[in-house]
């Protein structure tokens, strides 16, 4: 172990114990000799227990204070005349130049441009005191030694300037290299993640390793405002200042200028960066520099902001990237449960309609004329037959309710016009309105609607048949259609009983009834179900009792953008008389 | 089929309840029942009984009826009556699609099933109404021959596409045509899904040859569906 080796390591280990806490300082360059390299690292690692200990090129001196290494700088040149010294006598004068040109090329390499500039002058100064006739002074017997203190000087400081240059180009180098390196790992490990909490924790960890900084992620929760998220659920402590929630919903929310932002804090620099995602911002990740300040003459904390801006737009990609791999998780666990429930709802809806389908047949069997049984054997029969169709129709209102309310009900809309709807659900529902004439009152020239035909057919027959059931016998029902502005409006009115007074906010509640206890069937799920398909379609429904008795429910829905039907080409007499 | 030997019925259904009356009230019309409950079973048997209808349930226990009318409209004609437990409009049009000629939508009627029997079977007996090409219904009289539509006596105009549709219909009578399948037939393949062409051209045959167009009696709707011409 050499004497500079054990400097070295000496000068580290003062460096831990100068900077006291060994969780701050994270890294320390240990730099040639790089023979002695593994003996000095682990004397730090031995020192530092929790530092990481990085082999870097740039020397560990670099890292002293300034006037330490001036002094440095004067005591290799005093060495340097301390060695030349006593071989005066027989080392030309020219070659103990060259020892000091070579103590400025080491003072460039290894502690600066300053200290080298310095160590020229004082290399000049030494030669001459120390080694040009007359010794031990200033003064000068030939003229001509002025021309070589003058190259001397010269050549110190080009060289001095050269290595120094070069020097710091290198470790500059070496720097963006490791930083580069650094942020591929951190894009390799962002790549990997599956969750939000994964990305925050993997930036988070980096920012504190490689940018000497503490960050926190600022996403947007419920209604768009920003939170602090913490990776273990709890509140964050690191609660904001109103200025930095403001700096941090401006950054967030302007859209098209996204930049970063710096918030000065007594305690260090605080930086504001978007997570700038292709689609959206999906958040700000928010770094706060670490206090290395322990006197005022320390220089303050400083950030790596383009480093930060690459990390923050690695986050955003990588928060983005999971957003919406969730989201298509979402909608392929959405498609399989759509598929659950629409195949358990049709095989429930086939094993009910099974046995009812034979109830229903095998009393109409005996209900009809060329049955054997008697008169009031018949009778019954028809009221078994009666009751299966009134306990079907309750089923499949219930099957369709579970479907409606199962959430999204695709529609299969297709451009119609509404009388043929019309038409198809008297004729749906026309046993049940054997005893009251419809009346079909259509305006002229109605448009197409965009409907799902099935299910406002659904609408209708539910309609009907609540009139025919509360409409005394013979009672006319009417179905109307006309255009008001941009709706088409239908109603179905009736004059029957009407709804009871104060209940019309409620008719269209599901399990609601014209009458409690009333003895007219149904389960009340008509209207309910009504309202539900005609507000998938956009439109609304209300119902009112009529002047005069009788109730009616209107339901308005939305026209316009019909297609246009092309005229026949050729429209002539052929098929027509001629 | 001669006049005097009864017409045979297949019924393929796996209930058996359901099976039971539909054969009850089939064999009250004088016509013969055959029973399958099985796809395999009911190819079988049309295949030796030579059924002059097919009554089919689309959810059968070894597979799904629209294979069984693929399967037997590779060498038969046979009506088939689709006897269909499922609400989804959309079996009904791949079973219709795969050549059966009607559905009822269980639970159904004992007359229901006899009136769609009946027209069904009509459709296989040599009428009057092809023997001479003049067809009627209600007021209205069409002369095929001469493309001449009357209507209580007075000449009615249609269009070309107007005829042509009410051709397709009545030559299809009491059979549900898909609105693919008329969209097809008289418009062309480029139309098939511009359903609101056949919709309006239909809504205007309704209003020139229907007593009440809003409620048709003739020119009905399968909604969800198609149409069926009825007489």
């Amino acid at each position: 172990m050499t004497t500079s080796d054990r400097i070295t390591a000496d000068v580290a280990s003062a460096t831990i114990g100068h900077r006291a806490d060994p969780c701050r300082l994270h890294r320390i360059y240990v730099g040639r000799p790089r023979l002695f390299a593994n003996f000095t690292e682990r004397a730090l690692s031995f020192d530092a227990r929790t530092a990481d200990c990085f082999r870097m090129t740039p020397a560990p001196i670099r890292s002293l204070s300034a006037p330490l290494r001036h002094l440095l700088a004067l005591a290799a040149c005093a060495l340097t005349a301390a060695v030349a010294w006593p071989l005066h006598g027989t080392l030309d004068l020219a070659n103990t130049v060259m020892l000091f040109l070579l103590t400025v090329v080491l003072v460039a390499a290894f502690l600066g441009r300053t200290q080298a500039i310095l160590a020229s002058f004082a290399s000049v100064a030494l030669f001459d005191f120390f080694f040009v006739p007359p010794q031990i002074s200033f003064a000068v017997s030939d003229a001509q030694y002025l021309v070589t203190f003058a190259v001397m000087l010269a050549v110190a400081l080009f060289i001095s300037h050269l290595t120094a240059g070069l020097k710091s180009g290198t470790d500059e180098a070496i720097a963006r290299e490791r930083r580069t390196r650094a942020l591929y790992s951190l894009a390799k490990a962002l790549a990997g993640s599956v969750a939000p909490a994964q990305v925050v924790e993997e930036t988070v960890k980096f920012i504190a390793q490689h940018a000497g900084g503490q960050a926190m992620f600022l996403l947007p929760g419920d209604h768009e405002t920003l939170q602090v998220f913490s990776i273990d659920g709890g509140p964050s402590a690191a609660a904001l200042t109103m200025t930095e929630q403001l700096s941090a919903s401006a950054v967030f929310h302007s859209r098209e200028t996204i930049a970063s932002r710096e918030i000065g804090a007594s305690d260090g620099l605080r930086l504001l960066l978007p997570l700038a995602g292709s689609t959206r911002c999906r958040g700000v990740l928010h770094v706060t520099a670490h206090s290395s300040r322990h006197t005022p003459t320390d220089p303050p904390a400083t950030l790596d902001r383009p480093l930060l801006e690459a990390v923050a737009s690695l986050a955003a990609i990588a928060l983005e990237r999971v957003h919406f791999v969730e989201v298509a998780q979402c909608s392929q666990l959405e498609t399989q449960s759509e598929r659950l429930r629409s195949s358990l709802l049709s095989a429930i809806s086939h094993d009910i309609r099974t046995p009812l389908t034979a109830l229903y047949g095998l009393a109409d069997s005996l209900a009809g004329t060329t049955s054997a049984l008697p008169e009031s054997e018949r009778e019954t029969a028809r009221a078994i037959r009666d009751q299966a169709m009134h306990l079907h129709g309750m089923v499949t209102n219930l099957l369709d309710m579970a479907r409606l309310q199962a959430g999204k009900m695709p529609l299969r809309l297709e451009w119609q016009p509404i009388e043929e709807v019309i038409g198809a659900s008297i004729r749906a529902v026309g046993l049940t309105l054997r005893g009251n004439p419809v009346r079909v009152e259509l305006a002229p020239d109605l448009p197409l609607v965009a409907i799902d035909a099935v299910l406002m057919e659904r609408v209708l027959c539910n309609l009907l048949e609540n009139a025919a059931k509360f409409s005394p016998p013979g009672a006319e029902i009417t179905i109307a259609a006309a255009t008001e502005q941009h709706w088409l409006a239908l109603s179905v009115s009736d004059r029957g009983s009407g709804f009871p007074p104060g209940s019309l906010p409620r008719v269209f509640d599901l399990f609601e009834r014209g009458a409690r206890e009333s003895p007219v069937a149904g389960v009340g799920l008509g209207l309910a179900i009504s309202r539900a398909i005609v507000e998938a379609h956009a439109g609304s429904i209300d119902a009112s009792n009529r002047d005069g008795g009788g109730a009616c429910v209107r339901i308005r829905l939305p026209t316009g953008g019909a297609p246009d039907i092309e005229p026949e080409a050729g429209d002539g007499p052929e098929a027509g008389p001629a | 089929m001669s006049i005097g030997t009864p017409t045979s019925i297949l019924v393929v259904e796996d209930e058996q309840q359901i099976r039971r009356f539909v054969r009850q009230a089939l064999e009250r019309e004088g016509h013969r029942v055959f029973e399958a409950d099985t796809v395999a079973q009911g190819l079988i048997e049309a295949g030796t009984r030579k059924p002059d209808l097919v009554g089919l349930d689309l959810g059968l226990p070894d597979g799904d009826g629209a294979q069984f009318i693929l399967a037997l409209r590779a060498w038969s004609s046979t009506p088939v009556l689709v006897l269909s437990a499922r609400s989804s409009e959309q079996d009904k049009i791949d079973a219709l699609d795969a050549g059966a000629d009607d559905y009822l939508t269980k639970p159904f009627s004992v007359g229901e099933l006899l009136a769609r029997t009946r027209a069904l079977l009509r459709r296989l007996r040599p009428g009057p109404a092809q023997a001479e090409p003049l067809v009627r219904f209600g007021e209205v009289a069409i002369d095929l021959a001469r493309r001449q539509v009357t209507r209580a006596g007075a000449a009615v105009h249609l269009t070309a596409i107007e005829y042509q549709l009410l051709v397709v219909m009545l030559s299809n009578a009491g059979k549900v045509l898909t609105h693919r399948h008329l969209l097809r037939e008289v418009w062309g393949p480029a139309y098939s899904d511009s359903t609101h062409y056949l919709r309006v051209y239909v809504g205007r045959l309704r209003r020139k040859l229907e007593v009440d167009p809003a409620q048709p009696r003739h020119f009905v709707t399968e909604i969800g569906v198609g149409y069926r011409f009825q007489l």
